[in-house]
């Protein structure tokens, strides 16, 4: 068993400083794939090495399993560690890296050599056993720091950013392979990183932090679904979600629409009933749409509006449009690739009221 | 041959005409730096007439073994056999590179790599003794080694050497630089602080302690300070000090001259070969090091 819980988890540096982890709380289920992300320095590192036992903990208890280990040194917690920069002994051979936690453990030597073999042969490094990590490339570097992690089979993977240094196709190959390993080895996996796109895709859940806070805990799903806040809808998603300042007015036959100086668009019952119940009746508030929900007219017949063409962005199957609606940033809509238009064009565009979001426009909380 | 030779031709066709007059600059700096190496050699195989030769000649014209034969001549006739003062030095000096690396390197590390208390005040004071001349800790260097009881012992000849701030120094900048997560995937590994130390940052940091290796070795092998202050017998006195008493007031003197030339080329070799040694070892742990 392997689960972890994290109990108000602090973490400062020096007396009256402000907290770099502030009330981190969670619980971790035995096998989860569990996802820190944010912006760099919001604590999800910290978090990490606090749990890994390379930092000590200003307040708050860690447990793995039914152990409480905030005085347990990192050998004795049961964890393996995956660093952004590999950190291979560089004075050993690929073999001797990944055999050093055993020897320290003083396993007979044919168990060693079996399970050296045998991760090596998992991760495709066999022909590299003798090499000195220097003369790998980053990809196979990164499969020598994770052999060296799945050899002491321990219940819990740690992950520091594991391919921040690797190239992006290579990304997206490992990052397959790490699921795949996540599924084989049925250990818990801890990942950090600040790449949404490696959270959405490797996460059986997500915890978003920013400043040593946690925003949200939910699926990879319901995080770019329903993000709690206007930052965790900014920062997952790419490209990022379109927000549009306005107000909520009172339209004909008590419909009540969201209105910019350009133009007004119907909100829909469930929307309008939030907005009732927050007060939001002739206030500001922020409208977020993702790119994926805004199109050229003939989707949806009653949000339509006009906006002129600036750029786009071809993306192979995609293309993104930025138009301009009169707001300080462009809108972005996702079309198909062969659509064409010319710049400055005035186009008709439609808006999926159903998928919009509308958020507090001062504190950026969701109004839901 | 011919094509190595062509393709030489090509790596200096490559360089510009800027490269070209640094590559020769860089040469005749290096065969200048090599002079004094040239003369040391070549002097200690000069017979008595070349010797005094003027203007002096760099190269030997006529080789003989006559200022070997003198200094032969003169050591047989001391108290103490040579071989014993060059059994004190070979045991001081390598004993001193053990122990000036070892302590450089125990002090390095929590410098560099562990959170204490005071750890910038104790460096900076490290720091701070690099600003004494040799000449005024002597005395108080003199009543700490008598007090302790250790005169004429081995241990007074190591005990002034053990501190070397420069070795801490060196040591303490090389090891900043090795990444910190490298010592946390040891400790995570399950590997013991001193584990840590000695299998991972030192290894790491073979080039500086090379370094400071042969730092030590200089210091020790070229000591006469230690024979002559804390050194009551003669035959705990080390053989730079013996090859000193030879040579000293020689200025204005014919006598000797050859077996003082002889003796300044002993004193040499072992400095030129563990220097040899370790820097080939200082290139290769720098290439093959991986961090970078």
């Amino acid at each position: 068993m392997a689960s972890i819980s994290i109990q108000h988890l602090y973490k400062r540096y020096g007396k009256d400083k402000q907290a770099v982890v502030n009330d981190f709380h969670l619980d971790i289920k035995d096998k989860e794939f569990l996802v820190f992300v944010g912006p760099s320095g919001c604590g999800k590192s910290t978090t990490l090495r606090m749990i890994a036992g390379l930092e000590d903990i200003s307040e708050g208890e860690v447990y793995i399993g039914e152990q409480l280990v905030n005085h347990l040194p990192p050998k004795d917690r049961d964890i393996a560690m995956v660093f952004q920069n590999y950190a291979l002994y560089p004075n050993m051979s690929v073999y001797e890296n990944i055999a050093f936690g055993l020897r320290l453990r003083k396993q007979p030597r044919h168990e060693i050599d079996l399970a050296v073999r045998r991760a090596a042969r998992v991760l495709e490094i066999e022909p590299y056993l003798n090499r000195k990590p220097k003369e790998l490339s980053g990809g196979q570097r990164q499969r020598v720091a994770l052999g060296r992690a799945i050899v002491r089979e321990p219940s819990v993977f740690l992950m520091d950013e594991p391919l921040s240094n690797l190239d992006a196709k290579l990304r997206v190959q490992m990052r397959m392979e790490l699921i795949k390993l996540h599924k084989t080895l049925g250990a818990t996996f801890i990942y950090v990183t600040h790449d949404q796109i490696e959270a959405m895709t490797m996460a059986d859940r997500i915890v978003v932090m920013k400043d040593g806070v946690i925003q949200q805990i939910d699926t990879p799903e319901t995080v770019y679904t329903s993000p709690n806040n206007r930052f965790v809808a900014s920062f997952i998603g790419s490209p990022g979600i379109n927000f549009i300042e306005g107000k909520i007015t009172e339209g004909a036959g008590d419909r009540l629409h969201f209105s910019t100086s350009r133009f007004s668009l119907p909100v829909t019952k469930e929307a309008a009933e939030a907005m009732r119940r927050h007060n939001k009746v002739d206030r500001r508030v922020t409208l977020g749409v993702r790119p994926e929900h805004v199109g050229p007219e003939g989707l949806y017949s009653d949000s339509v509006f006009t906006a002129v063409y600036k750029v786009s962005e071809l993306m192979g199957a995609d293309r993104f449009l930025h138009l301009d609606i009169g707001q300080d940033s462009l809108l972005v809509a996702r079309v198909d690739a062969h659509y064409r238009c010319e710049e400055n064009e005035r186009l008709r565009i439609v808006l999926d009221m159903s998928k919009a979001l509308f958020f507090e426009p001062d504190s950026g909380e969701r109004l839901k | 041959m011919l094509g190595s030779l062509w393709r030489r031709r090509g790596r200096l066709n490559r360089m510009d005409g800027f490269q070209k007059l640094l590559t020769l600059l860089l040469i005749v700096l290096g065969a200048f730096m090599l002079l004094p190496i040239v003369y040391i050699f070549n002097h200690a195989f000069k017979p008595y007439h070349e010797l005094f030769v003027y203007p002096p000649t760099f190269l030997v014209r006529e080789p003989s073994l006559q200022n070997v034969n003198e200094l032969l001549a003169v050591t047989s006739r001391s108290t103490v056999p040579m071989i014993r003062y060059l059994f004190n030095s070979v045991f001081v000096s390598g004993l001193a590179v053990v122990l000036v690396t070892g302590v450089s390197a125990l002090c390095a590390y929590p410098l560099s790599k562990h959170r204490f208390p005071g750890a910038g005040i104790v460096f900076a004071a490290i720091l701070l003794t690099l600003m004494f001349a040799p000449e005024v800790v002597q005395i108080p260097r003199y009543l700490v080694v008598s007090e302790l009881g250790i005169m004429n012992t081995y241990f007074a000849h190591l005990l002034p050497l053990m501190a070397m701030p420069i070795g801490v120094f060196l040591l303490k900048q090389f090891m900043d630089q090795v990444p910190d997560s490298l010592l946390e995937a040891a400790r995570i590994d399950g590997a013991s602080e001193f584990f840590v130390f000695w299998r991972i940052a030192v290894p790491v940091c073979m080039p500086a302690v090379a370094t400071v290796a042969i730092l030590a070795f200089q210091n020790a092998w070229g000591n006469v300070e230690t024979s002559a202050l804390f050194m009551l017998d003669d035959e705990m006195k080390s053989f730079s000090f013996f090859l000193s008493t030879l040579t000293n007031n020689l200025a204005n003197n014919v006598a000797m001259q050859g077996a003082a030339a002889v003796a300044a080329l002993i004193m040499f070799v072992p400095n030129l070969i563990v220097f040899v040694i370790l820097q080939g070892k200082v290139i290769a742990t720098m290439a093959h090091s991986g961090i970078k």
